[in-house]
């Protein structure tokens, strides 16, 4: 009895401060995007106004759209390739027996601890060489690479569960590895592609000291980059312009995980502990 | 197969970057309504010249404007053409190659400060830049509140500033308690170098390179030193955050707000405080910075000067915009609109320009106690540790003392390392 | 040897497996590891843009080592992850026994937990520089509100306080991953133990402590190194927390790089990049034996 009391106690508490943990910087940050300035929610005048949201959609030369875009291209398109390449190797590493298997996966488990600092300074002038500074390349190209150890972790653990009948009994109707792998094991697989994406999508959203150093303005800026080094109209520090784009900014990001939290869960422990 | 397919799409994707026609870009920074005033400029270059400009806007932090121009520069980006230069980091252009020399553009030099041009916008021999305007520090006051305490005349010495700065700032703190005496910059940053080479000069001290090795941690530099941090800590007349978050803009802001007595700023301020919505509009004086009992008075070399990349595509439209932002009419407005001290000498005698911006006789005479950085292209690590020191200072971290003789340890390895 | 092996492999799935596997080998070998021999290389020059370029080998290490500020940085770096990871650990492992129980809410209460990884770090890092400010920043509201300071707190202008901010804001953005982990590894403790345990008589703690902690030791070790070497590579939260300050006592590794990256010396900034990468890669090294371990056991 006093047991079940004292769990359900700790339990409540525990959930309570958790959740106000979590939550309370969104909370304040929209409270503050509402607000004519930093001090208005306490003093109650100059409070409940979109004024912020208003200039951070309208006002052209903060560029908050383009920042906001640039994003979601850079995350999608970096996101679908790395899944392609890494479901690729999944299959790879799960049906077909080649020397230094284990080696691969661990080596690439190795590859995603690497500081981004470390290939920063030569990616840059790498992508210099190319021409590419800037542009919506030069962040999708290293952020497939940098997404590729996490989604063949992912994707390897989805494919192995699959029973090797299916293939074998397509194999020997004569379908190419490529068949097999695209019309029957990726769609057996498909919880495991979508926890792969939604993961790289999130990691290329929030991807900031390539963004930072390999793009100058506007036309590849990334939004995090963009919120950054966020200066408004007014001088000093715009909070109320800065909470306001960054409500917006979270705004898909908070969805995706609302909607497909089980993918998420699952993707991280599949890539980060069982293997 | 559909690997190699993937990775051509992917490589069409490359192949796919949008490439813009010919248009100048000029990449600009600074306060809002400079920055609106830049587009107007532009909108009437394009229709006089039939050029098009784009107006590339940067953040208002100088470290930000830079770090733009670093990496569009360093990689040979085509974009931008045109931009502005602090005094500061414009050494490290000009070393770097990446300016396009003017020479044979037509422009007279001779019409510009000279000991300005002569200083940083001529690199080995070659002329690269050119001052659009022309900065030092000055003191604002507010007029009323001196009235109010019974002062007649300014302070000329730090230590009347601080007399001044105690009584007032107890006198006003009954009303208002975010009352402080002075404001200045001192978070960790450029401007904190600037604000220290004046107290510092004026101390007879300074920031000086004597045969390769800085000189810094000399009597009046730790003298000075002491001075800023007392300000902070023992007088209390600055704001406890004057260390951690005062750069120009919340300095101005500060000021502006009605909530200080001084202010250390650059000329652009003026022109702000008297703007609209200003809570101090005609209440603000202007003046040369004060020096210490037997010293001289010192205001730092800053502002901004205008160059071309190497790397443009567009270097004759892009000239033909530089000569517009330097012509003297333009030179003009921008000091009638923006308060700036023109690049130009000769608009400094045009009979509009001293009748509506009467303090412009001010700025002259700030402009003769004018003292400079030092001019390199490692300035930026140099400044670097000076700002970490300082600011070390004044957080109360080290004692002044021990902050300068690190600095000037730390700065000498730094010179080793760029000097061979 | 590898002759050997090759006899087991048929030359078609071989073929295949090539074919298959080239894309990410591609991939990882341009964009991730020749930069990072790039950088190896780089910082064995004295690359800087406004001088000659010149090979110095082992020069620019050797100044590291008498550089007080890279002394600063990699203490900081070091200390950060020393205190933040075991904070992250302790206040993970907490959430992740409450999302574990079947509670009402919980599906909403493990989408709460992931928000605060899900969002960007320089969006929440603004979001912290607020709560600090000095003037209006709701810590300093709280604190003179509840009376338990007179004058507000100081806290991004103070060493320690800037250091403190630095490690609640991680904390705050990465136990929910920590706390993910330990979910995972709860999961797979089979029910029966603790069922067993109630009846030969072990209350809660004793459970706790004599069961789910000592079964929890492998995924606590992953979760800790892959913790700490994330930790060490901090970059997003102080270069827009603290900016490296005040007095660049907050300046971390990869900060203290990227600042001479900016400043246009390349060589320097690479050899600090490349101290980073080895201690790193020490740790990952450690993490990789570990997570294999792991997987040897699922098996």
């Amino acid at each position: 009895m006093s047991e079940r009391f004292i769990k359900l106690l700790l339990l409540s508490i525990g959930s309570g401060f958790m959740v106000f943990f979590c939550l309370f910087p969104f909370l304040y940050m929209l409270l503050i995007s509402l607000g004519e300035n930093p001090t208005a929610v306490w003093k109650g005048t100059g409070f409940l106004t979109l004024d912020n949201y208003r200039e951070v959609l309208q006002r052209e030369s903060l560029h908050f759209i383009d920042y906001l875009r640039n994003s979601m291209v850079v995350s999608s398109v970096s996101a679908l390739f790395s899944v392609l390449i890494s479901s690729l190797s999944a299959y790879a590493v799960t049906r077909l027996s080649f020397p230094g298997r284990l080696f691969l996966l661990f080596f690439v488990l190795a590859v995603s601890l690497f500081p981004p600092i470390s290939i920063v300074g030569y990616l840059f002038k790498l992508m210099s060489l190319l021409g590419l500074i800037n542009t919506y390349s030069s962040l999708i190209l290293p952020y497939i690479s940098l997404n590729l150890p996490l989604s063949l972790w992912i994707l390897t653990s989805y494919f192995s569960q699959i029973p090797l009948e299916l293939d074998r009994a397509a194999l020997v109707d004569g379908a190419s590895r490529w068949r097999i792998l695209f019309r029957i094991i990726l769609p057996v697989a498909l919880p495991g592609v979508f926890s792969a994406f939604l993961l790289s999508f999130i990691f290329s959203f929030n991807e900031f000291i390539l963004a930072l150093t390999l793009t100058t303005d506007y036309r590849a800026r990334t939004v995090p980059v963009g919120i950054a080094l966020f200066q408004g109209l007014h001088g000093e520090t715009p909070w109320g312009t800065i909470m306001a784009a960054s409500v917006i900014t979270i705004l898909p990001i908070v969805l995706l995980t609302v909607l497909f939290q089980k993918y998420i869960i699952g993707g991280l422990t599949r890539g980060a502990v069982k293997g | 197969m559909r690997a190699f397919l993937l990775l051509f799409l992917l490589f069409l994707l490359v192949g796919c970057e949008k490439r813009e026609e010919r248009v100048v870009t000029f990449a600009v920074g600074g306060a809002p309504n400079e920055i609106e005033f830049w587009e107007k400029l532009v909108r009437e270059f394009e229709e006089r010249k039939g050029i098009k400009v784009k107006l590339l806007r940067q953040p208002t932090d100088t470290d930000q404007r830079r770090q733009g121009l670093v990496v569009a520069l360093r990689s040979g980006m085509k974009d931008p053409d045109v931009f502005l230069m602090d005094v500061a980091w414009l050494p490290q252009f000009a070393a770097s190659g990446w300016l396009e020399p003017l020479e044979g553009s037509g422009l007279k030099r001779e019409v510009f400060f000279k000991r300005v041009v002569k200083l940083v916008d001529i690199y080995s021999g070659k002329l690269v830049a050119l001052p659009v305007y022309v900065d030092g520090g000055v003191l604002y006051y507010r007029k009323d509140l001196l009235e109010k305490y019974g002062y007649s005349k300014l302070p000329e010495t730090w230590e009347e500033l601080l007399e001044y700065s105690l009584r007032v700032q107890r006198g006003e703190r009954k009303k208002s308690p975010q009352f402080f005496g002075f404001v200045w910059q001192g978070a960790q940053y450029e401007g904190l170098v600037c604000t220290f080479l004046e107290f510092a000069s004026s101390r007879g001290g300074g920031i000086t390179f004597r045969k390769g090795r800085l000189v810094l941690n000399t009597g009046p530099n730790v003298e000075a030193l002491t001075f800023m941090r007392d300000l902070i800590h023992r007088y209390r007349i600055s704001p406890p955050n004057t260390y951690t978050e005062m750069k120009e803009e919340e300095v101005r802001m500060f000021f502006q707000e009605g909530n200080a007595l001084f202010e250390r700023n650059w000329p652009y301020a003026w022109a702000l405080h008297q703007s609209k919505d200003s809570k101090v509009r005609g209440k603000v004086g202007i003046a040369p910075l004060p020096k210490f009992k037997g010293g001289r008075r010192a205001s730092t070399l800053g502002g901004w000067h205008i160059g071309i990349s190497r790397f443009s595509d567009t270097k004759r439209e892009s000239l033909e915009f530089l000569k517009f932002v330097l012509s003297y009419e333009v030179q003009k407005r921008l000091a009638l609109n923006l308060g700036w001290n023109p690049g130009r000498t000769d608009v400094y005698e045009d009979r509009d320009v001293l009748k509506r911006m009467p303090h412009f006789k001010v700025l002259r005479e700030v402009f003769n106690y004018i003292v400079a950085r030092p001019v390199s292209p490692y300035y930026t690590q140099v400044s670097e540790v000076l700002q970490k020191y300082l600011n070390s200072a004044l957080s109360g971290r080290l004692s002044p003392e021990e902050a300068l003789r690190r600095a000037e340890e730390e700065v000498g390895k730094v010179v080793e390392r760029y000097s061979r | 040897m590898l002759k050997g092996t090759l006899g087991r492999y048929s030359s078609d799935e071989l073929r295949d497996a090539f074919t298959f596997l080239l894309p990410l080998i591609l991939f990882i070998s341009i964009f991730i590891l020749l930069p990072v021999m790039g950088t190896f290389l780089i910082s064995t020059y004295r690359e800087v843009t406004f001088l000659e370029k010149e090979f110095v080998f082992l020069e620019n290490y050797l100044k590291l080592l008498s550089d007080g500020a890279f002394w600063q940085s990699l203490r900081f770096t070091l200390l950060f992850v020393l205190v933040s990871v075991p904070l992250e650990m302790v206040l993970g492992l907490a959430f992740a026994l409450i999302i574990n129980e079947r509670i009402p809410f919980r599906g909403l209460l493990r989408t709460v937990l992931l928000i605060p990884w899900a969002v960007p770090l320089a969006v929440s890092a603004r979001v912290w520089e607020l709560i600090y400010n000095y003037n209006y920043g709701l810590a300093n509201l709280l604190l003179l509100k509840m009376g338990i300071t007179d004058e507000p707190v100081n806290w991004l202008g103070t060493e320690l306080g800037a250091f403190i901010a630095l490690v609640i804001s991680d904390v705050w953005k990465t136990t929910p991953f920590v706390a993910i982990i330990f979910l995972a590894g709860l999961q797979a403790i089979p029910g029966e133990i603790y069922a067993q345990a109630q009846i030969d008589g072990a209350n809660l703690f004793q459970r706790f402590f004599r069961i789910t902690l000592p079964l929890l030791k492998p995924v606590a070790v992953v979760a800790l190194l892959f913790r700490s070497v994330d930790a060490l590579r901090v970059f997003d939260l102080v270069y827009v927390l603290t900016h490296g300050g005040p007095g660049g006592s907050t300046t971390s590794l990869s900060l203290y790089a990227y600042k001479h990256f900016l400043a246009g010396d390349f060589g320097y900034g690479s050899a600090v990049s490349v101290i980073l990468f080895l201690i790193a890669f020490l740790l990952s090294i450690l993490y990789v034996r570990a997570s294999g371990f792991l997987s040897e056991v699922a098996r």
